[in-house]
């Protein structure tokens, strides 16, 4: 089981016991289409007044290139780490209630989810912030890749930008 | 990715050392046409290893220099020493979300 979040910030009202754990969706990678629904009721929360649910799907247009389809790859054991780790960190800096994050491997067809990042908190400014704050990091540096595969059916691994000294800059 | 061999491909033997794992991801999987490579290793660092793969695997070479090496589960910087039986991995660019 993933360690417990981080006490929310000071506004929050003691919680009580009752309603589903905010640990019960944490983070992991998924093999098959991802329930945005039940990601989002794992982390409800009775202090929570926000709950934010982000889905990243598989675009099938970017400018005139058509895409078929993204087939996602991951260094699971390390990814798995930094994501809980960036979980932590972004509950104790935007004091959430809960956090989520599940993200899926394989093939990923247009209009499906790639990535789901759900987050509660007391107010929805702390959930908004905390999801995109999370999604930007997973982005970034985060041990994941796409083959993305076009309306011809070539396949192209992309590996946007310089990952060299990330350690550096974490 | 099932157009990547799963079989570990082996490079040439040396006199030194015992050999060390490398794990291969997505862009460099499919450059290598392996997911796991075997260097001959007699110690040394992250900077040592870049040299000797840009060398053994010169198909590698751009895709490295963007490229994170993560050492025992950690990304690791230039002078951080490789201990023999660690995992290490190459980590091209990322594009998760």
């Amino acid at each position: 089981m993933p360690a417990p979040l981080p006490t929310a910030s000071s506004s929050a009202a003691p919680v009580p016991a009752p309603g589903p754990s905010p640990d019960a969706g944490a983070c992991r990678f998924v093999h098959g289409p991802i329930d945005g629904a039940a990601i989002l009721a794992a982390v409800a929360a009775p202090a929570a007044g926000g709950n934010v649910l982000f889905l990243g799907t598989t675009r099938g247009v970017t400018a005139d290139v058509t895409t078929r389809s993204l087939d996602y790859e991951a260094h699971e054991t390390v990814a798995v780490a930094m994501l809980d780790g960036l979980r932590a960190e972004a509950a104790a800096r935007f004091g959430l209630c809960g956090c989520a994050i599940v993200h899926r491997l394989g093939r990923v067809v247009v209009g499906e989810a790639s990535i789901a990042i759900a987050a509660s908190a007391p107010h929805r400014r702390e959930a908004f912030a905390a999801t995109e704050w999370l999604l930007e990091r997973v982005k970034a540096a985060v041990p994941i890749w796409k083959c993305e595969e076009d309306g011809e059916g070539r396949r192209t691994w992309v590996h946007p930008g310089d990952l060299r000294g990330i350690e550096e800059r974490r | 990715m099932s157009s990547v061999p799963t079989m570990a491909d082996r490079l040439p033997p040396s006199a030194a050392g015992s050999p060390l794992a490398v794990i291969l991801f997505a862009g460099m999987a499919e450059i290598v046409g392996a997911r796991r490579l075997e260097m001959p290793w007699d110690g040394g660092t992250v900077a040592d290893l870049r040299r000797e793969l840009a060398a053994a695997r010169p198909a590698l070479g751009p895709l490295l220099a963007r490229s994170a090496v993560c050492v025992a589960g950690r990304y690791a910087a230039d002078h951080v020493t490789i201990a023999g039986g660690v995992e290490v991995a190459l980590i091209p660019p990322v594009s998760g979300g």
